[in-house]
């Protein structure tokens, strides 16, 4: 269990990402309501709450995935503000974009490429890099997930846990400052969690900037150093993960499941 | 010349083999067009600017709604006189002649490009969601994401559909004999015109068809089984 507690630790800590009053709605219904957050560099937040809680919304606003319809967002260096009628630019997009990366529950790997093809594609194409150099980065990060056996294999030919561990190479090799992970094992068989889950919980283990939204409650506790429990779009309780997961309002819906 | 002295398939093998070539040429060239007019033409009509989907639409829808064979006459001619209008628009007065040859490439290409448009529509909105949004969060531009993600992703799904129209693109070659080029139709019709034997040239059109497009066939199977290695 980690003892940093980012509500002192902010003070002298550099902040990764910053959610100033986020307003989102899809037509009448607001997903989000006035969300703010603060992420410090290097540590691991945790989102959770039921289903339809804006949680997977709040975290497609910070790569902008979704628009938010007010509000402001300041991460990896890059402030957007909305609800102002601004645009904002393709290429702002793709530079914050090949910053923060992402992991998806259903995986999304692409199925014309192999494992390999998967994880250098993004380091080739968006950031440029030579064949041989992506192809180092690649196998390396393959290797980091426990997947280089597989380099060659297609990901139909792949086990969900796995495909995911090539997800999360796929993720790393654009050497992120910032990771996002979207419920990374809700699509997983109750077998194959743990083998995705031990991989994240390394990535944390080296300090990597992490936002995780889960309905893993263990292991949210375990590897957070800031919980936020979200409720029908609104931030109810946030901080450490004792004091989360001990508060009132929170432990009606953790802990059942923790 | 002997008259009245039966002419065999023997005498017009020469003519009617480069009738058969000049009708690959066409085909393949028509379809390369075709595919190119298509992918414009799903992408216009996927895009998300109005104008530019009403004038993929109505080019589709147009020329899928009017008879090809139609369609072939009429840009015959109408090509033709567009093409000199341009041209007198550059004070350019010259009368180019246009080809028999680029007519008839030029007229398929364009009705095939609208069939193609369809194909390739449904083929990339038949792409899972998930696919496009994970190169969209890797940053990928629009061009990156297009022919790295969306085209590969794409062949699979429009392949069935583009064998087809290969097979009827190879078949309406025959419908450009209407404006009188040497393609193998044409060829076998006067061969057959002139031999009198009538079943004899118009069955081995049918046998030389029949091989173009079952080796094609052959062809678009080894290309599916290739575009689909990533899959079950």
């Amino acid at each position: 269990m980690t003892a940093t507690n980012p509500t002192t630790d902010a003070a002298h800590q550099k902040i990764a990402i910053t959610v100033d009053h986020l307003v989102k709605c899809f037509a009448e219904i607001e997903v989000l309501q006035d969300v703010s957050l603060a992420v410090p560099e290097g540590t691991v937040t945790s989102i959770i709450g039921s289903s339809g809680s804006g949680k997977s919304t709040l975290l497609r606003c910070l790569n902008l995935l979704e628009r938010p319809d007010s509000g402001e967002v300041c991460i990896a260096g890059e402030r957007f503000q909305f609800g102002n009628g601004q645009r904002i630019a393709h290429s702002d997009l793709e530079r914050l974009r090949s910053r923060v990366t992402m992991v998806f529950q259903q995986f999304n790997l692409w199925p014309h490429l192999s494992a390999l093809g998967n994880v250098i594609e993004a380091p080739r194409h968006v950031k440029r890099l030579g064949r041989r150099q992506a192809r180092q980065l690649g196998e390396h990060y393959l290797e980091k997930v426990g997947m280089i056996d597989k380099r060659d294999t297609y990901p139909v030919a792949l086990s969900g846990g796995q495909q995911q561990r090539v997800a999360i190479a796929r993720a790393l090799a654009m050497e992120p400052e910032i990771l996002l992970f979207d419920e990374p094992t809700s699509a997983l068989d109750p077998e194959l969690v743990s083998e995705v889950l031990s991989v994240i919980r390394d990535l944390a283990d080296e300090g990597r900037t992490m936002l995780l939204v889960t309905h893993e409650m263990h292991f949210a506790r375990e590897v957070s150093d800031q919980v936020v429990y979200l409720d029908t779009g609104r931030i109810e309780v946030a901080g450490t993960p004792e004091s989360v997961f001990n508060d009132p309002r929170c432990q009606k819906f953790a802990s059942p499941t923790a | 010349m002997t008259a009245m002295q039966p002419e065999s398939l023997l005498d017009w093998a020469g003519p009617i083999a480069n009738g058969a070539l000049v009708t690959l040429q066409i085909a393949v060239l028509a379809y390369a067009i075709g595919l190119l007019l298509g992918l414009i033409g799903a992408s216009a009509k996927l895009s998300p600017i109005p104008p530019l989907r009403a004038l993929a639409t109505g080019y589709s829808t147009l020329i899928r709604a009017v008879p090809e064979l139609l369609l072939i006459i009429l840009l015959y001619y109408a090509g033709g006189d567009a093409i000199e209008w341009l041209l007198s628009l550059f004070g350019l007065d010259s009368r180019i002649e246009i080809s028999g040859f680029a007519t008839a490439v030029g007229v398929l290409a364009f009705v095939q490009g609208a069939y193609m448009t369809e194909v390739f529509r449904g083929a990339i909105v038949a792409i899972p969601r998930g696919q496009i949004e994970a190169a969209d969060a890797f940053g990928f531009s629009r061009w990156t994401r297009f022919h790295r993600i969306v085209l590969p992703g794409m062949w699979p799904n429009a392949l069935p559909g583009l064998s087809n129209l290969w097979l009827i693109l190879i078949k309406d070659t025959a419908l450009i004999s209407v404006i009188g080029f040497n393609e193998l139709f044409f060829t076998i019709q006067q061969a057959a015109a002139s031999s009198r034997a009538h079943f004899v040239f118009y069955a081995a059109a049918g046998a030389i068809y029949l091989l173009m497009t079952m080796t094609s066939t052959a062809i678009f199977e080894r290309l599916e089984r290739r575009v689909r290695r990533g899959e079950a």
